[in-house]
């Protein structure tokens, strides 16, 4: 339970962040077409960052965020039933990372490792498998529940798999570009 | 906590190698600027930038714009090509 606390809080707090901000530009572009925030879904990245470099600890705290993202609010939730797509979600990244596990390419951050937390390309690897089954798995419970007003079709499960692996890498990129005074920093020292 | 500040660390290193291969890592402060106003642009609309709607996005002076963007071109980072709709406006893509 070491440092349990400091993870959830982060990883809370990391993915509300990226809630609030991918609720900002939905809103900025007016929801038009409706659909148009899941190609670029910023979320999807603070599951895959907490959940590959925190691990399981970093679930309970994923999961909250997720159900508070959507209305900013936990207390709306009118059936049990619905909070299983946030927690498919959410689940979504340890699968990946346990499906690697079971074809030989378990999680580790030296570059001996199968898949290296270090890697850039590795955590690309962990963002597509965990779309695919976050897409997959939630639309299917989606249709299975009747949950949607819409009618589900391929084209959403598609929408999700691309918006999940966009909002991944403009986030990743973000980053990258935000912490480039600390690498310069750390360059010179 | 040594854990929780190796695994930010583990984070930070892989971001440091993705800012290495994307060649971003030189960036003054005006090149950042000018970069990541091309990829939210291209990513919220879709379509191609041209040098017009960066000096709008970013607030920089047009000089500044046209300085960083040979630069990036330069570099080999962005490519510059000519608008077919209008002779004079240069589309901006990414190498």
């Amino acid at each position: 339970m070491k440092n349990l606390f400091t993870i959830s809080l982060t990883s809370f707090v990391f993915s509300s962040a990226l809630w609030i901000i991918w609720f900002f530009f939905v809103v900025q572009i007016e929801g038009n077409p409706n659909w148009i925030g899941s190609l670029f879904y910023l979320p999807h990245a603070a599951r895959v960052l907490c959940v590959v470099y925190f691990g399981w600890k970093a679930v309970p705290a994923l999961f909250l965020a997720e159900l508070w993202g959507p209305d900013f609010s936990i207390f709306d939730l009118e059936s049990l039933i619905n909070v299983i797509p946030a927690l498919i979600s959410v689940l979504s990244v340890p699968l990946a990372l346990q499906t690697l596990d079971w074809f030989g390419f378990p999680l580790g951050n030296t570059s001996a490792s199968p898949l290296n937390k270090r890697n850039y390309k590795h955590i690309a690897l962990i963002t597509m498998i965990s779309a695919i089954y976050n897409s997959l798995f939630v639309n299917l419970m989606l249709t299975k529940f009747s949950m949607s007003s819409q009618e589900i079709g391929i084209d959403q499960i598609v929408r999700f798999f691309v918006g999940d692996m966009l909002g991944t890498a403009i986030v990743l990129l973000i980053l990258a570009m935000m912490l480039n005074p600390l690498f310069n920093s750390q360059k010179v020292n | 906590m040594k854990k929780f500040y190796n695994d930010i660390a583990d984070a930070l290193n892989m971001l440091s190698s993705l800012e290495r291969d994307l060649n971003i890592h030189n960036f003054s402060p005006n090149e950042l600027k000018v970069f990541h106003t091309i990829v939210s642009s291209e990513v919220n609309s879709g379509i191609k930038s041209n040098i017009t709607d960066v000096v709008e996005s970013s607030g920089l002076s047009r000089s500044t714009v046209y300085k960083t963007l040979r630069k990036l071109s330069n570099q080999g980072i962005i490519a510059l090509d000519q608008s077919p709709d209008d002779k004079r406006e240069y589309l901006i893509t990414f190498s």
